[in-house]
């Protein structure tokens, strides 16, 4: 017990001393760093230990202090931080400082990612705007005219675009071939494949052809099921149509459930029970009536699942390869 | 003989009975009951009127007391007054009549429907009218919020 309460003794000293040098190394601490902020002079860390809140700057210093603020608000500090806005990926806000660059100085390059700015952050009308900018007089002109077609592909109206590559005047000799795959490619992508396909492949490099034709069979060959055939099917055995499109388990309940009710109605008509078997043969007739539209519908959701997935695949497979557009530097 | 039958019956009692070794924790659970956003009769839907009246007959007289029990959403009830409203009543009532068989498949869940927020299956009644602009594809493993 003695021992215990020594022990308890003990550790209590220990705490006490543990924190008074704590408390004491934190003072010398904050000292230190009162002495280095900023690198004020001592006159003013006297008057800053005195009770004010900040050091005084003398005059020189102040004079420092305001060039600096000058120069971080410079065009070219400006562009800098949009730079590095723009290689970390916040266009957003990288977009509004080259807005404000440009209020001060045209510069054709900090237009381009402006405008690429737009792009990256999906708003392609006003991308697209921007390099129409840079269109005539630029020695950025051709990149810009692949940037304004870019845009006008990432908008989704493929058909909107297609017409736009048919105008000749805007075609830049340096990216005829990158312009020509975006419209083969917008043909994939909302299924208006062409059917003269010497065109269509060879504007694809070599190594993804085969992939981009097994692309085109599926497209144009997809095992969708019919729904008139569905429908017909199940008039010959209820359920049958359903099995067709793919649903099994339905076909099946369908089969059992049409089938005993009209067993029922058999039965209930055999023992003399009409209401009862003009009741069972109106669910009959329902249940029966249902499974063939049934059948038509579930071909129709087979077929939808089947576009949806190909549009998916097919979507992820440009989008990998970022449409097979240049990487450019700039 | 008997011990094979106590051993076949005890056998399914201890994989589903409540387990110790597992750590028990604390779930969210809700207990609200959300009602369904049943569509407003037009003006015109005269098939509409009925089909919303069986509803109310059928909630008043059997779903309050039987519980929710539709393992789909929108309800079979639901979906018959959404499909009428969509399609009228003889279009609708195939729809229904459709919607019921299904509902009667043991094996629905090998069917790849999409899931609702609610934990049901999520199976629209625009999805069956055969128009087939109409049709939202949901993939059997999402979530749907609508």
């Amino acid at each position: 017990m003695i021992l215990l309460l020594k022990n308890k003794v003990i550790s209590q000293n220990l705490i006490c001393l543990i924190i008074l040098v704590f408390f004491f190394q934190g003072k010398i601490f904050s000292q230190q760093i009162n002495g280095l902020n900023l690198g004020a002079s001592p006159e003013s860390y006297s008057a800053a230990s005195d009770g004010e809140l900040y050091p005084i700057l003398s005059s020189a210093e102040a004079e420092r202090e305001g060039g600096l603020k000058d120069n971080l608000l410079s065009t070219g500090n400006r562009l800098k931080f949009a730079d590095y806005l723009f290689q970390q990926e916040d266009y957003l806000r990288a977009l509004n400082e080259y807005r404000e660059f440009l209020r001060y100085e045209d510069n054709d390059s900090v237009r381009y990612r402006l405008a690429e700015s737009f792009f990256r952050i999906g708003r392609f009308n006003e991308a697209a705007d921007n390099f129409k900018g840079l269109f005539f007089g630029s020695d950025l002109s051709d990149e810009a005219i692949l940037g304004f077609y870019k845009s006008s592909f990432f908008k989704g109206n493929y058909k909107e675009f297609r017409e736009l590559t048919a105008t000749p005047i805007y075609m830049p000799d340096k990216y005829v071939t990158e312009i020509n795959r975006l419209y083969f490619i917008s043909h994939f992508m909302d299924n208006t494949l062409p059917y003269d396909t010497a065109k269509l492949f060879t504007a694809f490099p070599d190594s993804n052809r085969q992939e981009v034709k097994n692309f085109y069979r599926s497209r144009k060959f997809s095992e969708y099921k019919s729904p008139v055939t569905a429908a017909l099917l199940s008039v010959a055995i209820p359920g049958l149509g359903k099995v067709y499109a793919g649903e099994v388990g339905d076909g099946i309940t369908s089969f059992i459930t049409t089938g005993l009710l009209v067993f029922l109605s058999v039965n209930n008509f055999d023992h003399d029970h009409n209401f009862r078997g003009w009741l069972f043969a109106g669910m009959a007739a329902l249940s029966y009536g249902g499974t063939i539209y049934g059948s038509a519908a579930s071909a129709q959701i087979y077929n939808a699942g089947i576009k949806f997935n190909l549009d998916n695949e097919i979507k992820l497979y440009f989008e990998k390869r970022n449409y097979f557009l240049p990487k450019l530097e700039f | 003989m008997r011990t094979i039958a106590v051993i076949l019956l005890l056998f399914p009692y201890l994989i589903f009975s409540q387990t110790d070794w597992v750590k028990w924790e604390a779930k969210q659970i809700s207990y609200e009951q959300k009602r369904e956003i049943i569509p407003s009769s037009s003006a015109n839907g005269l098939g509409t009127k009925l089909a919303s009246g069986l509803q109310k007959v059928y909630k008043f007289f059997i779903s309050d007391l039987d519980g929710d029990n539709c393992p789909f959403y929108p309800s079979c009830s639901t979906f018959f007054v959404e499909s009428v409203n969509e399609t009228g009543l003889i279009k609708g009532s195939l729809m229904f009549a459709d919607r019921f068989i299904r509902d009667l498949n043991f094996f629905k869940g090998s069917n790849d429907y999409p899931k609702h927020v609610s934990g049901k299956y999520y199976d629209p009644a625009y999805n069956y009218t055969l128009i087939s602009q109409k049709i939202k594809y949901f993939t059997g493993d999402s979530v749907v919020k609508e």
